[in-house]
């Protein structure tokens, strides 16, 4: 229990900054609204400034009848209400840039304030292990970014319920969604904090970090063009397949990343 | 004889090609404050580093407090030493007590919110408890490193250049909280450029470029080399000068030149500055 004592008393520690920093929670904040505004802009803001529903507008309609053979949870739809849901489906997959932008935000933050307050060298002298430094640097970072991760998809949700065609938001809350916030999110944040804290290690400004991290977005993001521009929407199959690869390298990350917080690496070879 | 209760062995640590360590042996005594002198890049960082258990050295070993420190036991030796950083390191958007506070649950003291209230006090900075770290004077900020350094009533306690860039009030608070440490039967190393720091805290110090120079008294070391160089005056004006290895050969000098006849009517002493026998001990020009 001690060790998880240390972690802990380390991650409270974390937590007290980072709420004192808003350099580093502000991006994770405003990430959350990013995430959010282009499925709804083009779900629902496009069709009425355009007066038109995307069913009248014929857009989509194709591909969502076609969506049903792979996303069961679409059955039982029709019309607006099944193109909705089909977008409203494709568009969630940009709310996993949350958990990448802000555990990346939080953890270069995290570890290069410890580095510029020179505060990392008086840490090393208690008795905390390396593995725990490790886990407590992010540990705070992996609750705030998850916790922001679940309120965009408890926010995208909500606005499905506000704004879309009735039963719409009844399909968001299948399997799908589930390993995508659940298993996915998770996974994809785990990533983006270990390439972050490694980053971290090497740079002397959460900026410089961050540039490193930031191409975990790009991903993403091809994952999301490739949904828009095939006309599909990546499965729960093929989530989990994802899931698969994120969780093998989580695992090299992890013994990058032991390696990296060694007390000898970072007293001599951290910049 | 007091036991050391901390101890280095033949330390010899390099960086690839780069010694930085070289067969380095000292000790420090509970209630002892031993000063480590040296230029810049003579391996102090480095041998302060080792003994508070951060790295391990290539070849020797370092016993803190009983326990000989391994790569098994550095956590365990390190329960034993309070470090000061050369810079004081703190966490500096939370307050002075959210500091202490943290370091009192990684070393899962009891009481860990009497025990920050006990050192706050023992470094007189109870008043500025709820202050931001980041706002405090550098003075106040190293008063705090040093509180944090002592949380855990370490009875080994090293010290990177605790007065460096404070002013002379702030310098002297932390030089008497240095001497408090000795009453209290901690072995404290002090690392420092500050000559005459070091004359005035240390009972031994040791002299480090790469590898250790010297290791003794204040006293001992002012009489290596050449001596002590002593001006005798005569009742007729003249004066004679005379070297002697310790003080306590003057007695017997003047004691024969009286019986010789000799009026003496002043005897000086001309010790040789701790600096000389550090400029000359580093091979620098003064």
């Amino acid at each position: 229990m001690s060790a998880w004592h240390r972690i802990t008393a380390l991650a409270r520690k974390d937590a007290a900054e980072l709420l004192r920093n808003p350099g580093a929670t502000v991006p994770a904040f405003l990430m959350v609204l990013g995430a959010l505004f282009p499925g709804f802009l083009v779900v629902i803001g496009a069709p009425m400034i355009a007066g038109r529903s995307l069913e009248e507008s014929g857009d989509f309609a194709e591909e969502a009848a076609q969506a049903i053979a792979s996303m069961p949870e679409l059955a039982g739809l029709s019309g607006n209400a099944l193109i909705q849901a089909f977008l409203f489906h494709q568009f969630s997959l940009f709310l996993l840039l949350v958990p990448v932008v802000a555990a990346s935000a939080l953890a270069t933050h995290a570890v290069i304030g410890e580095k510029q307050s020179k505060a990392l060298e008086p840490l090393l002298a208690t008795p905390i292990s390396t593995t725990e430094l490790l886990a407590a640097k992010t540990l705070t970072p992996f609750v705030f970014a998850l916790g922001l991760t679940w309120l965009a998809a408890g926010l995208y949700i909500a606005g499905i319920v506000i704004a879309g065609e009735p039963g719409v938001w009844r399909t968001v809350l299948g399997p799908r969604t589930f390993i995508m916030f659940m298993v996915v999110g998770p996974l994809v944040e785990l990533v983006a904090l270990q390439v972050s804290v490694i980053a971290s290690s090497r740079a002397n400004d959460p900026r410089s970090a961050q540039q490193l991290t930031s191409l975990l977005i790009l991903p993403i993001t091809a994952a999301f063009v490739a949904q828009l521009m095939g006309t599909f929407v990546i499965a729960a199959p093929g989530l989990l397949l994802g899931a698969a690869a994120l969780a093998a390298l989580n695992v090299a990350l992890l013994a990058i990343g032991v390696r990296v917080f060694a007390r000898e690496s970072i007293l001599t070879r951290w910049r | 004889m007091a036991a050391d209760l901390l101890a280095a062995d033949r330390l010899t640590r390099a960086f690839g090609d780069r010694v930085a360590v070289r067969d380095l042996s000292l000790s420090v005594q509970a209630g002892e404050i031993v000063a480590l002198l040296g230029p810049n890049g003579a391996g102090k960082t480095t041998t302060m580093r080792m003994l508070a258990g951060l790295i391990l050295p290539d070849a020797g070993t370092i016993t803190v407090a009983g326990t000989v420190v391994s790569r098994d036991t550095a956590n365990q030796a390190r329960r034993s030493i309070g470090l000061l950083t050369e810079t004081p390191g703190l966490w500096e958007r939370l307050t002075v007590r959210a500091n202490l506070l943290t370091y009192a649950r990684l070393h899962e003291l009891d009481n860990p919110d009497s025990q920050v209230t006990r050192v706050l006090d023992l470094v007189g900075l109870a008043d500025r408890a709820g202050d931001i770290a980041g706002k405090l004077s550098k003075g106040l900020k190293q008063r705090a490193a040093i509180a944090r350094a002592l949380i855990h009533r370490p009875p080994v306690v090293l010290l990177d250049e605790p007065t460096s860039g404070l002013d002379p009030a702030s310098a002297r608070h932390v030089r008497d909280l240095i001497g408090e440490l000795r009453r209290d039967r901690r072995a404290v190393l002090v690392s420092t450029h500050n000559l005459s720091e070091a004359e005035q805290l240390a009972d031994r110090i040791a002299v480090l470029k790469t590898e250790l120079l010297a290791f003794d008294t204040p006293a001992a070391l002012r009489t290596r080399g050449d001596g002590i160089e002593v001006s005798i005056e005569f009742e007729d004006g003249s004066r004679h000068l005379a070297t002697v290895r310790e003080l306590a050969e003057v007695a017997d000098l003047v004691h024969t030149l009286v019986r010789d006849g000799r009026r003496v009517v002043r005897v000086t002493p001309d010790r040789r500055s701790l600096e000389d026998v550090y400029l000359s001990l580093v091979g620098a020009e003064p």
